[in-house]
């Protein structure tokens, strides 16, 4: 078990490339922390200098309070499970296991013991003998983690470790690697770009976006206060819904509350204390509502106190199951609004709905795609 | 491929045939003279079938020195194979390391390392066959089996294969070994050399051979008798001034000449043609 601190960490690489622009992160012991981020955001790069598989260029990378910068990878006390898994393809279940403590001067029979152990763990007994070409995608998987496990390190490393399965495996895999690291209370950072993973694993979610970190925090604080437009469109599925709007003076409004003008022409009520927000008044902000915070109201029923009224009409319907989500048009909007529903509640192509946006589940985002603070 | 037409069948096999008969015939000649006394060859037309003298003339040769050359033909396998031996293994030792640095480290001058290995690709041993000459004279080493291997210890085409071989092992698994704790003398050998293993192989074979048919640089470096190689006295022995050519024991000495490699080659056949066609990841 073990903490984990980053101060300022920078990364360039020679070719004057800044991966990463200062990085302040701060993860307690026994925590698994995933860091996502779509593609070329920094995650792996920043994995990898955890690891010590890149140099840092700058700031200083702490595990225990104590600096671990010029240690080599194997001196870390750290393992890291690859997403194409690194099995050491001439080497049996049990040496590829067996290798890193062999290279320790680990003695014979706590190897035996400690091998063992993981294997039962991992459901790998049967197969300690049999190479990595004779196993499946998911097994091979189980043995990079237990190559992991065997060294009982202060942290493991995962590098997108499931997106080289299929779905099923990849939802039982990931059940898996969440009851393990509970069990085994060792200091995980994870990363993935698939936002799923991220929500359901992570006890503190870090958001990654061009190499600075855009969020940490808990997957449902992210969900419910997105700091960025970014993450609010990053965090959820289906992504938020995104729609151009400008704030309008209170005195203009109805008694004390500024307003949200859509440029379909539906407004928004805010409340009082979104006076701090002065600054942006008449400024382009984008309001965020997630397709399942929009409420549909049925044709006679009123509009709830405060909330604004959407007109749209159905383009295309998917049916989930569980939800259907709906794709509407809304006047004045390029992109299409998504609606989730209701798994029992029935749509069809271009039917008209009525859509209400409480101010509640509305978030406002600036210019600059910072969240205005004060908007719920 | 395999296509449903009988008349296909029996023509390819008929090609096959005679393809087998077109390379075993000359050696099948040359097997049929060795059996022969140096009489018969002279005075019939060339013999087809085994001759009275039967294996006399090989006993003959691996045991008493051959008059034109000083030396048995046992020393001159013995010479050949310490000579092949030595080529095929210096070549693979140097050729993995200098495709380990070559593709897993990072140094200055890397890429020119690379380039001036390939570069000499292109040169044949008898484009510089005159200043290795004189370095080798100067490092007293004529006459030696050190000059025999030395100055064709190093090969670009070794290093070149192993290091496409190398590019293709994933980055992933260098890390791998790298957090388990393996630094590069145990990364070369506990992951790097057995991944390679049938590379080698075909390496070896293939070094083997060229090692065992050096002619022009043995015959310019060596003068003693003690160190011919087999390949050089082949020629040796057809030189005879105003005699006779004991074609006899010329076909004994060719047959001898071909066994080692054949044997190299048979005994390296799984390994080899494994390391030709693909590589085990």
């Amino acid at each position: 078990m073990a903490t984990l601190t980053l101060k300022q960490l920078k990364k360039q690489y020679p070719n004057g490339y800044k991966a990463l622009h200062g990085i302040d992160l701060d993860f307690g012991e026994g925590e698994l922390i995933v860091i996502v981020g779509p593609s070329g955001c920094g995650k792996s790069t920043l994995l990898r200098t955890l690891a010590g598989l890149e140099d840092i260029s700058e700031g200083d990378l702490e595990i225990n309070g104590k600096r671990v910068n010029d240690l080599e990878p194997a001196e870390r006390d750290i393992a890291m499970v690859f997403q194409n898994y690194a099995l050491y393809p001439h080497m049996s279940v049990f040496d590829n296991m067996a290798y890193g403590l062999r290279n320790r001067r680990t003695p014979k029979d706590e190897i035996q013991q400690r091998v063992s152990e993981a294997a039962e763990l991992l459901g790998l007994t049967e197969l300690l003998d049999r190479r990595p070409k004779q196993l499946s995608g998911g097994q091979r998987q189980r043995v990079a983690m237990g190559r992991a496990i065997v060294r009982k390190p202060q942290v493991f490393l995962f590098d997108e470790p499931l997106s080289n399965l299929d779905a099923k495996l990849r939802v039982q895999m990931r059940l898996e690697i969440r009851r393990l690291q509970k069990r085994l209370k060792v200091t995980s950072v994870y990363v993935t770009h698939d936002q799923t993973e991220a929500m359901t694993l992570a006890d503190r979610l870090v958001v990654m976006n061009e190499g600075h970190v855009e969020q940490f925090g808990t997957p449902m604080a992210l969900y419910d206060k997105p700091a960025s437009k970014f993450v609010a469109g990053f965090i959820g599925s289906p992504a938020m819904n995104f729609l151009d709007a400008t704030l309008e003076d209170a005195s203009e409004g109805s008694g004390q509350d500024a307003t949200l003008a859509l440029p379909c022409g539906a407004r928004l009520a805010l409340r009082p204390e979104t006076t701090v927000i002065d600054t942006v008044i008449n400024n382009t902000l984008t309001l965020g509502i997630r397709p399942e915070h929009l409420d549909v109201l049925e044709t006679d029923s009123p509009l709830p106190k405060g909330a604004a009224e959407l007109n749209v009409q159905v383009e295309l319907v998917e049916p989930l199951g569980a939800d259907t989500l709906a794709y509407c048009r809304l006047a004045g909007q390029t992109e299409p609004l998504v609606v989730r529903l209701d798994g029992e509640h029935v749509v069809a192509e271009d039917q008209q709905l009525r859509l209400a946006i409480t101010p509640a589940r509305a978030h406002l985002f600036g210019a600059d795609g910072r969240r205005l603070t004060t908007c719920s | 491929m395999r296509y449903n037409r009988p008349g296909l069948d029996i023509a390819s096999h008929l090609l096959l045939i005679v393809g087998c008969a077109l390379f075993f015939l000359p050696v099948w000649i040359a097997f049929s003279a060795s059996t022969h006394e140096m009489g018969d060859l002279y005075s019939n037309v060339a013999p087809v079938w085994i001759g009275e003298a039967g294996l006399d003339n090989y006993r003959h040769l691996l045991e008493d020195p051959v008059s034109s050359l000083g030396a048995d033909v046992m020393t001159l396998l013995f010479n050949s194979m310490i000579m092949a031996l030595g080529i095929a293994l210096g070549k693979i030792i140097i050729s993995v390391l200098a495709a380990y640095a070559i593709v897993f480290f990072e140094f200055r001058f890397r890429k020119l390392c690379f380039w001036l290995i390939f570069i000499t690709l292109m040169l044949p041993v008898e484009v510089r066959i005159l200043p290795t000459f004189k370095v080798v004279a100067d490092l007293n080493m004529l006459d030696s089996y050190a000059g025999l291997i030395l100055p064709l210890i190093a090969s670009a085409t070794a290093t070149f294969l192993l290091r496409q071989f190398y590019m293709t092992i994933p980055a992933e698994l260098v890390e791998a070994a790298r957090i388990d704790g393996a630094g590069p003398w145990r990364f070369l050998k506990d992951i790097l050399l057995p991944l390679s293993k049938t590379n080698i192989a075909a390496l070896f074979v293939i070094m083997f051979i060229y090692g065992w048919n050096q002619y022009l640089w043995p015959l310019l470096i060596t003068t003693d008798a003690d160190y011919l190689t087999i390949v050089v006295s082949l020629k040796r022995m057809l030189t005879t001034g105003d005699g006779l050519v004991p074609w006899q024991d010329v076909t004994a000495t060719t047959l001898l000449a071909m066994g080692p490699p054949v044997l190299v080659i048979l005994f390296m056949q799984r390994y080899f043609i494994k390391g030709l066609v693909d590589s085990e990841k």
